[in-house]
């Protein structure tokens, strides 16, 4: 009987099922229902059949086979319901618990341990092991991290994901045979990146996360899937729970975009929001300090003075900033409380840090604001571009997809950033790099063009085009003629082969996905360089097709939903033009309201008018200029001067310490809505804790001082909100496991290849200015960490627990040059400040640069200038020149 | 003076014979590989090997052509083989002799066995204890690479075939060919899962053969008398050519005989290794090496031949004899193995893992006299939970030497246990509170 | 003073065997064991940033292996097969040897840091044992005079002429008798 060719036909326990080829075993019973008991199995990892718990009959084979390595085969009939079998399974638990120490009441995995449910299962009576347990000297490990090496049962699972899906290698089996102990290196502590992975996947209670030790039973937490809010990957958790107290995170494996893996700030970063420095009462300030006051009396006064200043100095003197941490409903509510109720479009969030240069690329040339692509898209692409990314340490578990796309799928990876590859504790992605171009940021607009050039030069362009938009095709031709191989190299260090090469690869790729970071979203230039690499993916006849896409990474975990929903000054609700005719008779139609005309003020914008008197009042949602801009911009200056600043704050921040209202705003933890991540995926936010002291979501504080100034935005709760989303934005929120990702919108490319490309095609193809570096300088960049997002982490007692304070990163020829160790004090300067740090000497840092985490970036920013993108307004200030001195 | 010739061993008995590349030359040596390198398809040189029934002198006793066989026809990338000169079977030394006496004998082979499967990369991976049979080869191969052997262009053929040596560090288990092949990837040498078979996915993924450094040594003379000659030798079909057999233990002239497979253990043990070395009869012997089940007297007439040793409930395996006497405490001496075994387990899979240190505490019990009757049960139990349930064979290994004991002499762990049971009765008796 | 600069020669020739690096670890381990007569933690981490592979994934490698030695040993490293074969022939007497003549037992170094003492499991030549290997050598048929000499000669010479090997046992009719 003929049979397809892609599935085969098994029998398990005398029930057939069909199953793609390679499926094994234990994953074909799984599907009828039959759960073979396994320690070292795991569905991320590679077989290992090492613990031979999940030994099966096959019929015509003598011996029994491991279920977890054996692929079902055409007419394979498995039997897990022998005798034989049940023995087996039997013995090899009794020899797994020989050496077990068997502490169960002490064990922290209690409860929820594989060894304790099967031995429940198979009722191991009394043991007959008589002879003296292994036991392993108890070492210390990590500060987050405990092991308990006499619960190990050597599944080795916590080391093959350390190495097959972390690529960090931080784990060692030490010693061979019943002496095989889990170990980092030597008798040092683990240094490693956190991710949990190990904590997680450890099926046994041999590794447990010290942030919970002993506090609690499995049994007695309660349980809230949720969505994390550190970055733009939006990985579901599960927070646990114990009266009111957070007492640990993890994700189950199959759930959420994140399947289960987290990074150190997902899994250990939960204290942030219980920390003792809550605001946790309305301030006012009265006679220049800030007291406690009722919400009544906060409100009352809010509403007083907004009614003041709007009848003084109309709505144009309001502005409003918000933070992309925040939910989509109360992003969205944050904006139509601005363009209602106080009537202005002075409006902004932390998008415009840099998210916004991705998301108006992508609008101008490919009409959506999204992603045309999904994870499974990166997983499933055979070439991956990557862009000014260190996605480890900004976007960690898309940066899991990445390494999973190249270590399993063998997807070929390229990669333009100031990374050097090196072996570090932190894994580096580049190390997977096929092809990898060390570039400076200042010069990655540089490279893309290099790419570019190639691509003309190579012909590699896609067939069709020629002829669809001959004068496209011909402008960016002679763009990238007047750019001349030696001055490409003098820029970017890269030869011509080189960027035939790269291009040549993403020209032969059919699915082709170019992931563009923060460290190329932030740059200056970085809208034209976005642009330019949408070009890339145009000329090569990538952007159209499905599995190819380009896709910006957002740093907050709701920079893209802030988009979405209007929250700032240019786009209404659905990312759609202030200007658009249509979109304004739209929202009017769904608001019974019309929209304010007046373009709006963005960030650096409200705070120059705050400068100059124009703007008087600001309400400021879990934003913190004041702590995050350079003192170049002049923030604190111009927030001094304001009649009326409103901060809604989880803690009293640069920023807060200004205001004249302070109001405690309830953390993720506390509150429900949705949030979107990078992708464009929808998620739910839930409630895990009630919201510490008299704390509110943000949402509601809006929604209250509507009611105060008579003019209602009331909701009963975030999904009322949610649902008026709806009816603006069709289809949003059809939360779902896989989102179908939205398309190239083919008038648009239209449009853009035939006129709509030509506006500033001169200056984005222009080679950016090659700065020279004065001897006893360095390049000094701030740069995201992998232990912690924006400021919120630093509040996170297990975080600071890795990573306490910002340090220099430098490499080691420049360490070498200045005299410099690990260790040593620096003083950085020039003309427009100095400070004081510590350095850490790392390979991956290139010569010539040195970073610096913006987390704990204070002092250094003052080192900084700010220039801003003429088109999308996005601030940067992201490498300054400053001189290098040993102090001590 | 044995009466059977030598064919592996014969260079070495010539006087004077240093094993130097003129000495290997002037007894006819690298002919066989001027004969095959360029002239003779690969493929053919297989269908010899195939054709002369020789089969791995490693332990398992794969037939050899067969083995080379299985590597994927068409497969584009590069190939290696690895010759397992990692020898750490106890009672084994048949290895180290050929590589300290005729490492060019080896060689030769490694060419032929590089040339039939097109490998261009060969690695002799050499226990580290090795320290001088690695001085040796490594001479061995700089003399070859000048006298053009090894190397690119291998006697004006085109054919390329490097060959290193890469040092084991001590681990028995990396003579298990999987582990071995993870040892000289730089890692932990733990067996792999199989399949996939190193013949498709061996050294750094790619087909790979590893072979016995004396299976390898057999090939010159395979190709170079031909097939026939060596499937006429032994016990044909199954059990062709000689062996060197390595006796150990209780005997007068312990070392390395080289016979046609199919003499008796009698005549090993009392013709060519000269009887037992005092007046006491023997006891008991281990055919095989130590993973080899012991085997009572009864079966001195059992021929050394793969099959006749598996009828007899043992195996040939690595060929180390050990001879026992009367006398011999045979519960000591299966510990002492178990103890081997213990030390030995790579830990890679539980039944081993956990198995090796219950049976080698278990046992030590016994033989300390603290033992107690349900040790025994215990003992075939475990043993029986851990046979045809592990990773590689070494589980099937290490329960041989209990199981066969404890199957002839089982009086021996009864009367430890009962002087252990006695002992503690008189423990009992006396008054508690005092010594 | 780092390996890669005192054997940046050697260490090219080792890394040009293979196609991948980290095939190069244990030649490494050895080679700095050879330098400092164990295996430091400096130089695990130096291997590591060689073969591009973290500290741990050296260590693990390291501590799988009995010959490397992660912690100093004495100057003559003893080591006395155990197994079945030797101890049938007398390898038990010789590990009393070391006792009474140098007060160590396996595991111990004696004060003057000279010896160490280790059993081991076979080392293919059980038909020559009792023996054991100091360092690189191996010594066969043991008795109590050739112990004496050996650790005499050690002591005062470094080495001693009772080393065996090329193998050679049996011997043929006419060949000279090795360890005469
Ligand atoms: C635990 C174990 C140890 C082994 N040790 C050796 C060894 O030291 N030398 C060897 O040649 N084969 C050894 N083998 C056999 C090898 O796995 C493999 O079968 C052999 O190298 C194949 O070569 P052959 O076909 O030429 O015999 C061992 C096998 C096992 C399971
Ligand atoms: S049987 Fe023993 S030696 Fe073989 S893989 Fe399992 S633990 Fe390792
Ligand atoms: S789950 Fe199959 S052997 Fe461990």
């Amino acid at each position: 009987m003929a049979t397809t060719t892609d599935t085969v036909r098994v029998t398990i326990d005398g029930i057939p099922i069909s199953v793609p080829k390679g499926t094994l075993v234990i994953e074909a019973a799984r599907r009828v229902g039959v759960m073979i008991p396994h320690f070292c199995y795991h569905p991320k990892l590679k077989p290992n059949a090492n613990c031979r718990m999940c030994l099966v009959e096959v019929e015509k084979m003598p011996k029994l086979q491991t279920s977890c390595s054996t692929v079902a085969t055409e007419g394979m009939s498995i039997r897990t319901a022998t005798t034989v079998v049940h023995d087996a399974h039997k013995s090899v638990l009794e020899f797994i618990l020989a050496n077990h120490p068997l502490d169960c009441p002490v064990c922290d995995q209690g409860g929820k341990c594989d060894l304790q449910d099967f031995s429940h299962e198979y009722t191991a009576t009394t043991s007959r092991f008589a002879e003296t347990k292994r036991i392993f000297q108890k070492e210390y490990f990590s500060p987050l991290i405990e092991t308990q090496m006499n619960r190990c049962v050597q599944c080795l699972r916590c080391v093959r994901y350390c190495d097959e899906v972390m690529d960090v290698k931080a784990l060692a089996p030490v010693g061979r045979g019943t002496m095989t102990e889990i170990k980092s290196f030597a008798a040092h502590p683990l240094d490693c990146e956190f991710c949990g992975g190990c904590v997680q996947i450890c099926p046994v209670g041999a590794i447990t996360s010290r942030l919970s030790m002993y506090e609690y039973r499995p049994w007695m937490l309660k349980r809230a899937d949720t969505v994390c809010t550190f970055c733009g990957d939006g990985c579901q958790l599960t927070v646990q729970t114990k009266d009111q107290t957070l007492i640990e995170v993890n994700s189950a494996q199959g759930t959420g975009r994140n399947n289960g893996d987290l990074c150190a700030r997902g899994f250990f970063g939960f204290h942030a929001t219980s920390h003792s420095g809550r605001i946790t009462k309305p301030l006012i300030r009265r006679h220049g300090a800030l007291v406690e006051v009722t919400w009544e009396d906060a409100l009352l006064f809010v509403a007083e003075q907004i009614t003041r200043l709007k009848l003084a100095h109309g709505p144009q003197a309001f502005g409003g900033l918000i933070s992309g941490r925040c939910t989509n409903e109360e992003l969205y509510l944050f904006q139509k409380f601005m363009r209602l109720t106080i009537g202005t479009n002075n409006l902004d969030s932390s998008a415009r840090y840099g998210h916004v240069n991705g998301v108006q690329a992508m609008k101008r040339v490919q009409g959506t604001h999204r992603w045309t692509v999904t994870f499974e898209d990166i997983v499933q692409a055979d070439v991956l571009l990557l862009v000014g990314t260190n996605i480890t340490e900004t976007n960690p578990i898309t940066g899991l997809r990445v390494k999973e796309a190249v270590k399993k799928h063998d997807a070929t990876l390229l990669t333009i950033e100031a990374l050097q590859p090196a072996i570090g504790t932190i894994s580096n992605i580049t190390n997977l790099s096929q092809q990898h171009f060390s570039v400076a940021p200042a010069q990655f607009s540089a490279a893309v063009l290099g790419l570019l050039k190639a691509v003309v030069e190579e012909t590699l362009i896609e067939g069709t085009l020629q002829q669809r938009a001959s004068d496209y095709v011909l402008s960016i031709s002679k763009a990238v003629q007047q750019l001349s191989w030696g001055e490409l190299a003098l820029s970017t260090g890269v030869s011509r082969e080189s960027f035939v090469q790269m291009a040549a690869s993403v020209a032969k790729g059919r699915r082709v996905v170019v992931l563009a970071g923060q460290t190329l979203l932030r740059s200056q230039g970085g809208y034209g360089i976005c642009l330019n690499l949408l070009d890339l993916l145009l000329l090569t006849g990538k952007l159209t097709d499905s599995g190819c896409g380009f896709a910006p990474l957002a740093e907050e975990n709701n920079d893209q939903g802030a988009v979405e929903m209007g929250a700032v000054a240019e786009l209404l609700p659905n990312a759609l033009d202030l200007t658009d005719q249509d979109a304004r008779a739209q929202m009017a139609r769904a608001w019974k309201e019309e929209v304010p005309l007046t373009p709006g003020a963005t960030l650096l914008e409200m705070i120059d008018q705050a400068q100059t008197g124009t703007i008087k009042a600001l309400f400021v949602v879990g934003e913190n200029p004041v702590g995050s801009l350079p003192p170049q911009t002049r923030a604190k200056e111009a927030l001094s001067k304001l009649e009326f600043l409103v901060c809604q704050e989880l803690f009293l921040t640069e920023t807060a310490l200004l205001a004249h209202v302070v109001l405690p705003a309830a953390s993720a933890m506390e509150k429900a809505g949705t949030v979107t991540n990078s992708e464009g995926h929808v998620q739910s936010v839930r409630p895990a804790i009630n919201p510490v002291g008299d704390s509110r979501p943000d949402w509601e504080i809006l929604s209250a001082f509507s009611v105060f100034l008579n003019a209602p935005l009331e909701y009963g709760d975030a999904k009322e909100i949610l649902k008026e989303i709806r009816s603006v934005i069709p289809g949003y929120g059809s939360l779902g496991p896989t989102p179908i990702p939205p398309s190239v919108d083919r008038a648009t490319v239209e449009r853009y290849v035939t006129g709509g490309y030509r506006r500033d095609l001169a200056t984005r193809y222009t080679l950016p200015a090659r700065t020279g570096r004065p001897e006893g300088t360095v390049q000094l960049g701030l740069t995201q960490s992998l232990f912690h997002s924006g400021k919120l982490s630093t509040h996170s007692k297990g975080l600071l627990q890795i990573e306490s304070s910002g340090f220099l990163q430098m490499g080691p020829l420049d360490a070498a040059k200045f005299g410099i160790a690990t260790g040593d004090r620096v003083n950085l300067s020039n003309s427009r400040g100095e400070c004081t740090t510590t350095v850490k000497v790392l390979d991956r840092v290139p010569e010539g640069l040195a970073w610096f985490p913006d987390h704990f970036a204070q002092e250094a920013l003052q080192l900084f200038d700010c220039t801003i993108d003429p088109e999308t307004k996005v601030p940067s200030y992201r490498t300054a020149s400053v001189s290098v001195r040993k102090t001590t | 003076m044995s009466k059977h010739e030598p064919v592996l061993l014969k260079n070495m008995q010539r006087p004077g014979y240093t094993g130097s590349l003129q000495d290997y030359e002037q007894t006819g040596g690298y002919q066989a590989l001027r004969k095959v390198i360029g002239k003779v398809p690969p493929a053919e040189v297989t269908t010899t090997v195939m054709k002369s029934g020789l089969r791995g002198r490693g332990g398992a006793g794969f037939p050899t052509g067969v083995k080379w066989g299985f590597l994927p026809k068409d497969y584009q990338g590069p190939r290696y083989l690895c010759c397992n000169a990692d020898e750490s079977e106890p009672g084994t030394f048949k290895d180290r002799q050929l590589i300290e006496r005729d490492p060019h004998q080896i060689l030769e082979g490694i060419l032929l066995a590089a040339y039939a499967i097109g490998a261009e990369s060969a690695y002799i991976y050499i226990r580290g204890e090795f320290v001088l049979g690695a001085k040796i080869l490594e001479s061995a191969i700089a003399e070859a690479r000048i006298a053009g052997y090894i190397g690119a262009n291998i006697l004006g053929a085109g054919i390329t075939v490097n060959v290193w040596v890469h040092r084991g560090a001590g681990a028995y288990i990396c003579g298990e060919e999987t582990a071995l092949l993870e040892s000289l990837e730089g890692k932990r040498g733990l067996p792999r899962v199989k399949p996939p078979f190193p013949a498709t996915h061996g050294l750094y993924n790619k087909p790979t053969v590893v072979n016995n450094v004396e299976t390898l040594a057999n090939l010159p003379h395979i190709i170079s008398r031909g097939s026939e000659w060596f499937s006429a030798i032994g016990s044909p079909p199954k059990s062709t050519g000689t062996r060197i057999f390595c006796v150990s233990g209780h005997v007068k002239r312990p070392g390395n005989y080289e016979v046609p497979m199919g003499v008796t253990f009698r005549e090993l043990i009392y013709e060519e290794a000269g009887g037992m070395r005092s007046n006491k009869p023997l006891k008991a012997f281990i055919p095989g090496g130590a993973s080899a089940p012991f085997l009572t007297p009864d079966s001195l007439d059992v021929k050394l031949d793969f099959e006749s040793v598996a009828a007899a409930g043992s195996m040939l395996g690595s060929g180390g004899v050990t001879v026992m006497e009367e006398g011999t405490d045979m519960v000591w001496a299966a510990l002492r193995l178990m103890e081997f075994f213990y030390h030995e387990s790579c830990g890679k899979c539980s039944p081993c893992r956990e198995g090796s240190s219950w049976l080698v505490q278990t046992m030590r019990r016994i033989v300390a006299k603290r033992g107690q009757m349900e040790d025994l049960e215990t003992l075939v139990d475990l043993c029986k939970n851990i046979v045809g349930r592990t990773v590689c064979s070494f589980g099937d290994a290490e329960i041989s030497p209990i199981m066969s004991t404890l199957k002839h002499w089982r009086p021996e762990y009864v009367r430890l246990i009962h002087e252990a049971e006695a002992a503690n009765l008189i423990a009992l008796k006396r008054p508690a509170g005092r010594p | 003073m780092k390996l890669i600069e005192k054997y940046k020669d050697e260490i090219t020739e080792i890394l040009s065997h293979y196609p991948v690096k980290r095939s190069a670890l244990i030649p490494l381990l050895y080679l700095a064991q050879q330098d400092e007569g164990y295996v430091s933690e400096a130089a695990m981490k130096e291997i590591a940033q060689m073969l591009r592979l973290t500290p741990p994934q050296v260590y693990e490698t390291a501590t799988f292996y009995t010959m490397l030695n992660l912690k100093p040993v004495g100057k003559f490293h003893l080591q006395i097969c155990k197994s079945l074969m030797c101890a049938l022939v007398g390898s038990d007497t010789v590990i009393g040897w070391v006792k009474t003549k140098l007060g160590i037992g396996p595991g111990e170094t004696t004060a003057d840091r000279l010896f160490t003492l280790s059993t081991v499991e076979c080392l293919a030549a059980c038909g020559t044992a009792p023996m054991m290997q100091v360092n690189e050598d191996y010594y066969e048929r043991l008795t109590e005079e050739k112990f004496d000499r050996i650790l005499a000669d050690l002591k005062k010479y470094g080495t001693c002429s009772l080393k065996t090997g090329p193998f050679m046992w049996p011997e043929p009719a006419n060949a000279v008798n090795h360890d005469a």
